[in-house]
């Protein structure tokens, strides 16, 4: 099927692409497009324009500075697959690029469009989660930073204002002894998580959990934090028993709907299982990472 | 009157200025604006990778861009295979692995799984078998079981490999033993194929009534 007629903008810059955003009603931003152009096709999104900011220059960026590791509007699933800096430092970042559909569309589609499309099935925004990380977004008074934790509403629903464009992802850069790590459980290749854990551990000099975050997918409304375990584990020394706890309590926390792939029993037995195993991960790498020197 | 908008592709090598409609997908453009009908379309929600051409190298899914999104771009389909260097006067080694290991039936899927495995072998030359199953992860084939694909992209592999040598030591290629194969090998003295198969099909062609085609008259 094809879909309904709509006028195209292809704005230059971000500027351009928020004043779009503010003159016309009816429209939707376009980006790598491998779930907004089904929508169209299929007609579950009618907009009378579309802006496709393909054509901004500068915002296909994977970056780090001394703060951050910045991942701008336009870079792509593959980006993240492909880079050294994330296989090095971003365990969970690394883990999670190839879990993402299928290589044709980790080619085009954009790691910052799922985030906006904040489909609770959805990966990185777990990963986002588990991070601490922050979305900036350009809007007609400026830029404004969003904490992925006030980020996610309703599933497809976020707090990003309607004349506002995402124009960058970013994470902190790790922390001495940290580590991070994501396991999902996927149907098949291609398909979204039936559950998914994301697990980041900072350990303090002695070894001891100093910081754990968790990030749970597609067992609640949201992509959501698991708060009970990550409070068991802070103080605690990593390791097979404690994490088991912290497994139990992720998935009592977590929220999941029986569907035709599994009932929700099923799926919290899952997300106890994943967490362990993120855990673990995280755990390992959290041993081996070594921050680089800043120059 | 609908709004149109002028692009120019370059599709295997040849540029194409063509007209099209903002909603008109990339894969539509190729096969009714171009009459290049070698890319198809199966699943019409981007899971199954029959539509799947190399843009700007890469492989991407036809059916979940826009024509105009592609705008300037370099495109490659099946179509262009055939015209690369490697495949000398005859199909490209990755055709040919298809052909020879049976990696189709009903050949639906299989541009998208060409244009996949070449994508592969343009980055990799000497996959794995778990590379080469990761690299056409976003193709189906709902007749093989995919054991045949992947030796097809193996095969390839291994001939393009092997052209590669022989390119080296003076561009001709030669069989494991070191005899030059020629594409008139492929057919016997009286002109009629064969592929070297036991029970032979017969080839592409046969002068052979297809009595069921036209229905009712089978035994």
């Amino acid at each position: 099927m094809k879909p309904a007629q709509f006028e195209t903008h292809e704005p230059n810059t971000v500027e351009e692409a928020v004043s779009l955003l503010e003159s016309l009603d009816d429209r939707a931003i376009l980006a790598g497009g491998q779930s907004m152009v089904p929508m169209l096709r299929f007609r579950l999104a009618v907009p009378e324009t579309v802006i496709d900011i393909n054509a901004i220059d500068g915002l296909d960026y994977l970056e780090e500075d001394d703060e951050w590791l910045r991942i701008g509007a336009l870079a792509r699933h593959a980006d993240v697959e492909e880079s050294d800096l994330v296989a090095e430092q971003y365990g969970s970042f690394a883990d999670t690029a190839p879990l993402v559909a299928d290589p044709q569309i980790r080619n085009r589609g954009t790691v910052a469009g799922a985030i906006a499309q904040a489909d609770p099935k959805g990966d990185w925004g777990s990963v986002l989660l588990a991070h601490e990380g922050e979305i900036v977004a350009q809007g007609p008074d400026g830029e404004r930073v969003i904490p992925a934790a006030d980020f996610f509403l309703l599933p497809y629903d976020t707090t990003l204002d309607e004349n506002e464009l995402i124009t960058e992802i970013r994470v902190p850069t790790p922390a001495p002894r940290e580590g991070s790590a994501y396991h999902k459980l996927k149907r098949k290749v291609g398909d979204y998580a039936m559950a998914g854990s994301a697990a980041r551990l900072v350990l303090d000099e002695d070894g001891r959990i100093e910081t754990a975050t968790i990030g749970l997918t597609a067992v609640d409304i949201t992509n959501v934090r698991a708060t009970d375990a990550e409070d068991h584990l802070e103080g605690e020394r990593p390791g097979s028993e404690v994490f088991k706890r912290a497994g139990e309590l992720a998935a009592e926390q977590s929220n999941p709907e029986s569907d035709e792939h599994g009932d929700a029993g099923y799926k919290e037995r899952m997300v106890n299982v994943l967490t362990q195993r993120a855990l673990g991960d995280a755990a390992e790498r959290a041993g081996l990472v070594k921050r680089r020197v800043s120059q | 009157m609908t709004d149109t908008r002028e692009i120019t592709l370059t599709v295997n090598g040849t540029e194409h200025t063509i007209d099209v409609e903002p909603r008109q997908l990339l894969v539509h453009a190729i096969r009714e604006e171009l009459d290049l009908t070698g890319t198809h379309i199966g699943c019409d929600t981007g899971n199954c990778g029959a539509c799947t051409v190399l843009k700007d190298g890469k492989p991407i899914k036809s059916c979940l861009m826009f024509a105009t999104q592609a705008d300037g771009s370099e495109l490659m389909t099946v179509e262009g295979m055939e015209d690369l260097p490697e495949a000398g006067d005859d199909l490209h080694p990755l055709q040919e692995g298809f052909r020879e290991e049976h990696g189709l039936q009903c050949g639906y899927c299989t541009p998208g799984m060409i244009m996949s495995g070449k994508a592969l072998l343009d980055e990799n030359p000497d996959p794995n078998e778990e590379e080469i199953r990761e690299a056409i992860s976003g193709n189906l084939c709902r007749c093989t079981g995919y054991q045949n694909i992947v030796r097809s992209i193996e095969y390839a592999a291994e001939e393009l490999e092997e052209g590669e040598i022989a390119a080296a030591d003076g561009g001709v290629v030669t069989d494991a033993d070191g005899s030059t194969i020629t594409p008139a090998e492929l057919t016997d003295e009286d002109g009629e194929f064969d592929c070297g198969v036991e029970n032979c099909c017969g080839g592409p062609t046969t002068d052979r009534e297809h009595d069921s085609v036209s229905g009712g008259e089978r035994e």
